[in-house]
């Protein structure tokens, strides 16, 4: 991992567990308000007293109950020394039983277990569940003893609330006591979830982040590449960003450095190029015309008879006279390369040399031959608006002719009898002009396409192999490109790419 | 996976360890038919206020859980538990008692502290587990609680809001196990006893 990548994750990773930290600690201070908002001690004591007003109220019930056996047996003495027989108690039992609602009945038994009367409230089944409970009281009815069992009873329901308001009190007191554990379980059940979420965040990040980062780490890697020398160096550019701008200028300014390199090894081959012709030329021009000079004395001297010798000398005169002419016209053409002056640039229409060239079309053809007239068809065209650059007119003009010569040649060559077609055209790109040349000859095969430019190498048996280079030397003195490849038509595709004014 | 293991080995060892530090207690153990009948007392867990509640007339809960360990393991080979709802009766004296589907009334707190708390006999852990054990050292172990609200009733007083967020679930389950704990707890050991070959 980077430093770059350090930083980065060190930035988010800071900033978002300082906001963790203090939303958990905000979060904890409300939890704890809210909880104390609803468990305090005023619910819980109301709670408290509501358990226990259940509970007094039982007892109540209980004493009640007391008090109403002990009124049922007052009641039956009452009764039965009033009227002085016992054959009442009967009714007496009846009476009570409807007076009093919670009992349910009333026996009256005596020492020998004998029952004497009794009394039953009837079962209903529809009034709910009761707990019921038996009140045993003595007392002396006349001459002797009687148990009364007064049977009574309370709503069942009223012991399950008890049971229920107690449970909820538990709870509640609980609740109460555990008041700022439970809301820190849940600020830390919180906390721990974010926390969670925030790790998941961060790795997220972490990747995504990582992958800008790793851009950018690429290019700086690149760049201490392009810095050692290896400009075949380039980046994928990726999303559309501000890293794909500044991998598309970093790709960008490693093709011109490339492109200018070897420019600029091309055009110092070239110099040295020039520099030994212009030697080769100084060193067989001088001995030429000795030669020539001494071939001639030689057989306008011999004042012999010996007519087959004087043959002889005559056509070596002729052979070294030939031979000559021919070094003179290589040094002439070594002379010329040696001597070719850099291009001067001024802004120029590349259609105006177009319709230069067409201008002097006849004259080619007419300097190849007539055969080639015959032979081959030039076709030129260009556009209506100006195609603007910085060229140096003469030198273009002289280029776009040498390559015109070479393909008129090539398809009268291929085509002698007639068909033979030259396409001369100029255009404009994007930012570029092109003037291509293109014919239906026997175009150049793949492996030749890049040497065709180097000095000296030529597939004419005449030719000086300095043509094409001249044209290289110059096209990259206008800060353009010179390509071949094959035509549409089946022969050679020569493609001069100039940059336009406005991009320069 | 090597600190989870690790972890793991810990605890077992730290709970292993702080049953070791029970304090120890006299058992009555008698074997029969291959298993360990225990007896034992855990009436100490009702104290004063123990006492007060289980006469408040509210149903409380007696929880005894015994179980039955190897000596340095942290294996239980068996375990038994048994719970006493208790409730006074307001409406006449005496207490009732429930048992598993069985209740009975007693007269008085003492009777119900024995009858809930005295252990006489108990079987614990199977057969089968002691014939394994033969010849090694085991102990019984005894929590005695007070009050434990169970699990089923504790989620039907305790529930979380509803809603999608995993906080009131997770924190509502950390909660009940706070709050439905014992109002008070005994735990004791008994002395390391051999199992008959």
């Amino acid at each position: 991992m980077s430093r770059f990548e350090r930083k980065i994750l060190f930035a988010i990773g800071l900033s978002v567990f300082l906001a963790l930290g203090g939303s958990i600690f905000l979060a904890q201070g409300a939890l704890r308000d809210v909880y104390a908002v609803g468990v305090n001690e005023r619910f819980g004591t109301e709670l408290v007293h509501g358990v226990e007003a259940r509970q007094s109220h039982l007892m109540a019930l209980r004493t009640g109950s007391d008090q109403v056996a002990d009124a049922v047996v007052w009641a039956v003495e009452a009764e039965v020394a009033k009227r002085g027989e016992k054959s009442a108690l009967e009714a007496v039992l009846q009476n009570l039983l409807e007076r009093y609602e919670v009992v349910q009945g009333i026996r009256v038994v005596n020492a020998g277990d004998e029952v004497l009367a009794e009394v039953a409230r009837p079962l209903d089944s529809s009034s709910e569940p009761l707990r019921s409970t038996v009140r045993k009281r003595e007392t002396q009815l006349g001459a002797g003893k009687v148990r009364v069992a007064v049977e009574v009873a309370v709503p069942e329901r009223y012991f399950e609330r008890l049971q229920e308001a107690g449970e909820v009190a538990d709870v509640y007191s609980r609740l109460q006591r555990q008041g700022a554990s439970v809301s820190d379980v849940y600020a830390w059940v919180f906390g721990v979830l974010a926390f969670l979420v925030i790790v998941a965040a961060f790795l997220i990040g972490a990747i995504v982040s990582r992958r800008v980062t790793r851009r950018v780490t690429d290019l700086a890697e690149a760049s201490r590449k392009v810095g050692a020398g290896d400009l075949t160096v380039s980046l994928p550019t990726g999303a559309e960003d501000e890293v794909a701008e500044l991998t598309k200028a970093f790709n960008q300014m490693v093709r011109d450095l490339r492109d200018s390199r070897t420019r600029i090894e091309y055009l110092q081959r070239i110099g040295a190029w020039q520099d030994f012709a212009r030697r080769l030329a100084h060193e067989i021009k001088n001995p030429l015309t000795p030669i020539q000079l001494a071939a001639q004395e030689m057989d306008e001297t011999y004042t012999g008879e010996d007519k087959a010798y004087q043959e002889k000398l005559a056509h070596a005169r002729a052979i070294i006279e030939e031979e000559v002419a021919t070094l003179r016209r290589l040094v002439g053409e070594f002379s010329a390369f040696a001597k070719l002056p850099q291009a001067d640039l001024s802004p120029s229409d590349l259609c105006e040399l177009v319709h230069g060239i067409e201008n002097s079309i006849p004259a080619v053809l007419e300097d190849l031959g007539e055969g080639a007239a015959r032979a081959v068809e030039v076709r030129l065209s260009c556009a209506t608006e100006p195609i603007a650059v910085r060229m140096d007119p003469m030198m273009l003009k002289r280029c776009v002719d040498n390559i015109l010569r070479n393909a008129i040649q090539a398809a009268s060559r291929e085509h002698p009898h007639g068909g033979g077609l030259v396409l001369l055209r100029a255009y404009q790109g994007e930012r570029r002009a092109f003037v291509e040349v293109r014919d239906n000859g026997p175009g150049i095969d793949e492996e030749n396409w890049e040497r065709v430019f180097d000095p000296y190498y030529t597939t004419k048996a005449e030719g000086t192999g300095l043509g094409l280079a001249i044209v290289k030397k110059v096209v990259l003195e206008h800060g353009g490109e010179v390509r071949l490849d094959r035509a549409p038509e089946g022969g050679a595709r020569f493609s001069i790419e100039l940059p336009l004014m406005e991009s320069r | 996976m090597r600190l989870a293991l690790a972890a793991m080995v810990l605890l077992i060892a730290a709970v292993a360890y702080g049953q070791s530090q029970l304090p120890l207690r006299d058992f009555g153990v008698a074997w029969s038919q291959g298993a360990a009948k225990v007896s034992f007392s855990a009436i100490d867990l009702a104290d004063e206020r123990v006492r007060r509640e289980l006469s408040s007339g509210l149903r409380k809960r007696l929880v005894v859980t015994v179980g039955v360990h190897l000596n340095g393991s942290n294996w239980r080979m068996g375990v038994r538990q048994f719970g006493c709802d208790v409730t006074r009766d307001l409406w006449e004296d005496g207490y009732l008692v429930r048992i598993g589907d069985r209740s009975e009334r007693l007269d008085t707190l003492e009777q119900v502290l024995d009858r809930c708390l005295l252990v006489q006999g108990l079987f614990v852990g199977d057969p089968k587990s002691y014939e394994l054990q033969k010849g090694k050292d085991i102990y019984f172990a005894v929590r005695a609680e007070f009050n434990p609200i169970s699990k089923k009733q504790c989620s039907q007083l305790i529930r979380p809001a509803t809603g999608g967020d995993p906080v009131g679930p997770i924190s509502v389950n950390i909660v009940r196990r706070r709050i439905c704990r014992a109002e008070r707890t005994v735990e004791f050991r008994s002395q390391l006893l051999r199992v008959p070959e």
